[in-house]
């Protein structure tokens, strides 16, 4: 095995370690010296622990037990002397240490001021627990009072928590704002006047002349004569990368040990990563480009290839209730323009800095929720010229607001019932998750719920995670659209459960994030309430398609086709007579469609109520060619007139026919019924399909004909014409109360499954009820649309709003 | 989840209810009464006006209230809470602005074995004063706690009230205004939950809840995030800060990994999100974190959730 020595323990070779051990575990023998008598612990976090926010055993990253387990051989509180590159020795304190491979990881040392005064005792940098605890120690006395020597990020989190602490603290700062190198003027004052608040005195433009004191620091005095007493100063105006041993090793530095896009040095063998490093010119101070290194370095050190890429780097600041980000460049500058947003009373600054249709920086102070958002346009330079007059308002703007997708199951009190199969309701549900069912699998063990049809599965996910939050991952599901966070099906569902019954309670009490949804929900939502409550809901034209509201297909030309329903594709010669008279009276192109139907094409929209006034004159209703419903039942000749036929396959059809006409359904409907296996009418492609042997019927269903081909699948064999009738009279109405709208029945079955769909329709009860429920809304649905709108009052709204082919008088 | 109760302890506070307004009178949401079975009947069988009783004292004069002792009181269920051997009690409002949405009320008992502090500190003439407090056994720290005030930005009132954030803190016996620290760490106070209490009148209060490990008011402490500069404009909040015996730290480093994030209705919190009351659950381990209770109490701020605290016990 190969050795690996490590110098020093901070988070960048931390994260190296990880990286490697991850990797492989028995590539190196490790051995970390670190001059601090500790591992790796998470730096950054020393501010909330200097201020009583955090404790120290809250922020090692490493302890011992995780060397020990991970096999590191730690040389903790061990200086190392020397490097001898050319024996690949590493000289520690306690004796030498032989390395086939090298890393430096001796990170930076805190800038100490060449003051007057700089060394006495009670100077402290903020680099390391040592410094934590001294200043602890200091603020421990009463009335203790510190000086803070930089106004920069590291330095504001100490004299805010050396506030916190109890002390008098007063922040020197050079520049004419805080944090100049990350904050604008207008944000450096906020974050002022923010500290003030908070008891700490600020001074900026400052001239730190000297430091003195008997024996110890005992007080700052500035240039313009002002004398500030203290107990302790804090110096942090920046970092130097402590590369003295490389140095005085022989491995080539710059202003940090010079490495290259695999973080090798210019010697054999010797890496480095972390805040000891230049690449390419650039020093490092913030954590996530160290972290990006050692990530590259542990593939170097394993042979793979990797590069470290500089990246943009975003700053936020650790004082409690200060909310501050920074990215990107914000420098005044030919070509940029500003956004700028400030709410005086919330004390919310905002500005982007933007350049060729592209955000280059983002200051914001207050308000920081987006700034992740704008630190990705900045790294992605994403050209924002689509939103640029609203992209101040952050990315819920751009995309509309936010609504609460688990809000209507959240209302349901405990009785309401999540599975109509199994009749589980939500109560029983939570009940099972407290006993400890934490996932959709226990939840059908337990309760059943979920475990038939399927269709309550988001609901079920959803009280799932109603109940346990975030322990529970919410499945992506497909809202049904962009109005409503909801799917089709759990909106059909919480429909009847919380018996919505207008389009209004939906939208508000499923939470649309549109006034009144979309020319996608509409129509389905409609269909949802007037399947569920035909007795309370009105079917609502303007949520239908053009077809269906114009009781016509339109057609490529802008005319349409008028179809007159044909009762199992029988007709009579007067009904014919009829049909030639429309069609010459109105110019019809005359078609026999593949259902048996004669279809008229070509009729202009105006003379619609009147063609189907001359229809219905004849006894013809509406064919219902255009909607989501019944269409068609194609029947053979059958017994009467067939030699193969078994049954009255004509008479059942007609029967059938005029048992379901009119009736909306998720998606359309078409019938067919075969006097015999021969199967003339292709009643094994429809959606319902009958084909009539000797034995009586073979009804089966989930046959399709058009984009996709699927021959029906058996339901069930019945022996007379009226069990034929109520089966599938059940089935429809299955199938309008639970599908997705738009889901032909093959679709829906397939999701369902067949064998749930048998269940339930084979239970008599179940049948009957259904069957009850469909004659409730056929009472209210079966009327002919033509009828309704070949009346004077009606016909009007066919006419055109304007003759455009006249010319305006002068 | 660890699901697994840990042994029972002796807590600190012994009863936790709140009370939401219906009409113009206070009716009671829920509690958690730990088997003090008549205490909690008698509970059941009262409102209160405004005014009246420690809940409506708390409503009438839109503050927290500490009440020790409750013979010849204004408290209601005297009787009832002799029996339990509870002795005092705090009132918190909840006021998102004007309107007053809640009042969380915790009893005590008082004994020589229980010690804790559950404080309101109030703001006068520039300063963070105790404005009373319960401390059960620890006699010492209570009365330092009377001798002590806090400017704005020291200490956990003083960095509660300039901050105006919910703040928790590690190591009581270690540094903050070092008498006081010096008789927390002697008392075994360990941590501090702080939090502003805000009401409609411009006063300042900060109730503190410190927690000793022997009979801990809390094993677990959160603190959530809910204000839009910090969760944009989803119902949401995130967990900024917390403390468990037995998770460790609840708080993340966001160079690594992102704080946990739940949205109205997810859970505990999202409940609290959602309602915009506080929320009491006991008895369900599964449900809050592996612990017997837990208790969440929303804190309003421009008219809408800022911050959500929660413990657990």
């Amino acid at each position: 095995m190969q050795k690996l020595v490590v110098i020093g323990a901070g988070m960048a070779s931390g994260r190296l370690l990880e990286q490697l051990i991850e990797a492989d575990a028995t590539a190196y023998d490790i051995t970390l010296f670190n001059a601090e008598p500790r591992g790796n612990y998470n730096r950054i976090m020393l501010s909330p622990v200097l201020s009583g926010e955090k404790s120290y055993t809250e922020i090692v990253t490493h302890d011992d037990d995780w060397y020990a387990a991970n096999k590191v051989t730690t040389r903790f509180g061990e200086k190392v002397i020397s490097v001898d590159t050319a024996r690949k020795v590493v000289v520690g304190e306690n004796g030498d240490v032989p390395y086939d491979k090298l890393v430096f990881g001796t990170g930076s040392s805190a800038f100490i001021i060449p003051l007057p005064g700089h060394d006495l005792p009670g100077v402290v940098a903020f680099r390391d627990l040592e410094d934590t605890s001294a200043m602890t120690e200091a603020a421990a006395r009463p009335g203790a009072k510190a000086v803070v020597i930089g106004g920069g990020l590291l330095g504001l989190e100490a004299a805010a928590a050396l506030r916190l602490r109890g002390m008098e603290v007063t922040v020197l700062h050079i520049a004419s704002h805080l944090m100049e190198r990350q904050l604008d003027p207008a944000a450096g004052y906020l974050l002022k006047k923010d500290l003030e608040r908070r008891g700490i005195n600020v001074i900026l433009e400052a001239q730190t002349k000297e430091i003195i004191g008997n024996g110890r620091a005992e007080q700052v005095n500035l240039g313009d004569g002002t004398e500030l007493p203290c107990d302790i100063v804090c110096m942090a105006v920046g970092i130097r990368p402590a590369v003295k041993l490389a140095q005085d090793s022989g491995i080539a530095c710059g202003r940090a040990i010079k490495v290259d896009a695999q973080m090798r040095t210019q010697t054999p063998d010797v890496y480095a990563v972390g805040e000891c490093v230049e690449y390419d010119g650039n020093l490092f101070g913030l954590v996530a480009p160290l972290y990006d290194q050692a990530k590259v370095l542990a593939k170097t050190l394993l042979g793979q290839d990797d590069s470290f890429v500089m990246r943009e780097l975003s700053t936020k600041l650790k004082v409690t209730g200060c909310d501050l980000f920074s990215a990107g460049d914000f420098a005044d500058g030919e070509g940029r323009e500003d956004i700028v947003f400030r709410d005086p009373a919330r004390g919310v600054y905002k500005r982007l800095v933007i350049e060729n249709d592209r955000l280059i920086g983002a200051v914001m102070y207050g308000d920081t929720a987006d700034g992740n958002w704008f630190f990705g346009l900045i790294k992605d330079g994403t050209d924002i010229a689509d939103m640029r007059e609203t992209l101040i308002f952050g990315p819920s703007y751009q995309g509309g607001a936010q609504a609460d997708p688990l809000s209507a199951v959240a209302v349901l009190p405990p009785e309401a019932e999540i599975c109509g199969c199994n009749g589980v309701c939500k109560g029983d549900i939570v009940k099972a998750i407290e006993g400890g069912a934490a996932d959709l699998g226990a939840i059908r063990a337990t309760t059943k719920a979920s475990a038939s049809c399927g269709t309550c599965t988001g609901l079920v996910e959803q009280v799932l995670s109603v109940t346990l939050g975030d322990d529970f991952v919410l499945p992506t599901a497909q809202p049904i659209c962009g109005c409503c966070d909801l799917t089709h099906e759990d909106v059909r569902r919480l429909i009847k459960t919380k018996e919505l019954k207008s389009q209004e309670a939906v939208w508000q009490e499923l939470g649309w994030k549109t006034r009144n949804g979309c020319h996608s929900c509409r129509p389905a939502v409609n269909f949802y309430l007037l399947a569920d409550w035909p007795l309370d809901y009105k079917d609502d034209p303007q949520s239908r398609f053009v077809n269906e509201r114009n009781h016509a297909n339109i057609q490529k030309d802008g005319t349409y086709s008028v179809m007159p329903r044909m009762w199992g594709g029988m007709t009579t010669p007067q009904e014919l007579i009829a049909i030639a008279q429309a069609a010459e009276k109105y110019g019809a192109t005359v078609k026999v469609t593949g259902g048996m139907r004669i279809d008229l094409l070509g009729i202009q929209k105006e003379d619609l109520p009147a063609i189907w006034h001359d229809l219905n004159q004849a006894g013809m209703v509406s064919g219902h060619a255009y909607t989501k419903g019944l269409r068609t039942v194609k029947t053979c000749v059958g017994k009467d007139w067939c030699r193969f036929g078994t049954q009255d396959s004509t008479g059942l059809g007609i029967k059938l026919e005029k048992k379901l006409w009119a009736s909306w359904t998720p998606h359309k409907v078409k019938l067919g019924v075969s006097g015999c296996p021969r199967n003339c009418a292709e009643a094994t492609c429809k959606d319902i399909g009958v084909i009539c042997v000797d034995s009586g019927y073979q009804l089966s269903v989930a046959g399709a004909a058009g984009m996709d081909v699927k021959e029906t699948e058996r339901l069930v064999d019945l022996t007379t014409e009226d069990e034929v009738i109520e089966w599938t009279s059940a089935f429809v109405q299955l199938y309008r109360e639970n599908a997705k709208y738009l889901d032909r029945a093959y679709k829906w079955v397939a999701k369902v499954g067949l064998d749930w769909v048998k269940e339930t329709l084979a239970d008599p009860a179940t049948r009957k009820a259904l069957v009850e429920r469909f004659d409730i809304s056929q009472s209210v649905y079966q009327h002919d649309p033509w009828a309704e709108r070949a009346v004077p009052s009606e016909a009007v709204k066919f006419q055109p709003m304007a003759d455009l082919t006249q010319e305006a008088a002068e | 989840m660890d699901t697994v109760l840990d042994a029972p302890v002796k807590t600190f506070l012994q009863v936790t209810e709140f009370w939401v307004p219906e009409g113009d009178r206070l009716v009671l949401a829920t509690g958690n009464y730990g088997g003090l079975a008549a205490f909690e009947d008698a509970t059941r069988a009262i409102s209160f006006a405004k005014g009246e009783g420690l809940p409506g004292k708390a409503w009438a004069e839109q503050r927290p209230i500490v009440l020790k002792g409750f013979d010849g009181s204004y408290f209601k269920r005297t009787e009832a809470a002799a029996e339990a051997g509870l002795t005092s009690a705090v009132a918190i409002p909840v006021f998102d602005g004007d309107a007053l949405r809640a009042v969380l009320v915790v009893l005590c008992g008082d004994d020589d074995a229980r010690i804790g502090a559950i404080e309101v500190w109030s703001e006068l003439d520039g300063l963070m004063m105790l404005d009373d407090g319960y401390y059960g056994a620890a006699k010492h720290f209570e009365w330092v706690s009377q001798h002590t005030h806090f400017p704005r930005g020291q200490g956990l009132p003083g960095g509660v009230w300039s901050a105006s954030t919910p703040m928790l803190f590690r190591e009581l016996g270690s540094g903050y205004r070092f008498i006081r620290a010096d008789s927390a760490g002697k008392a075994g106070l360990t941590t501090g939950l702080g939090l502003p209490i805000p009401v409609p009148h411009d006063r300042q209060f900060v109730l503190t809840l410190l927690s000793a490990r022997g009979t801990p008011i809390a094993r677990r402490f959160e603190i959530w995030d809910a204000r839009p500069e910090k969760v944009g404009h989803e119902t949401a909040a995130i967990l900024t800060d917390g403390i468990c015996e037995r998770d460790g730290p609840l708080w993340t480093d966001d160079n690594d990994t992102s704080p946990r994030r739940v949205t109205a209705n997810q859970g505990n919190i999202g409940k609290v999100l959602a309602s915009g009351l506080p929320v009491i659950v006991s008895g369900a381990p599964t449900l809050t974190e592996g612990y017997g209770s837990m208790v969440a109490l929303p804190i309003y701020q421009h008219g809408a959730i800022a911050h959500i605290v929660s413990w657990y016990v």
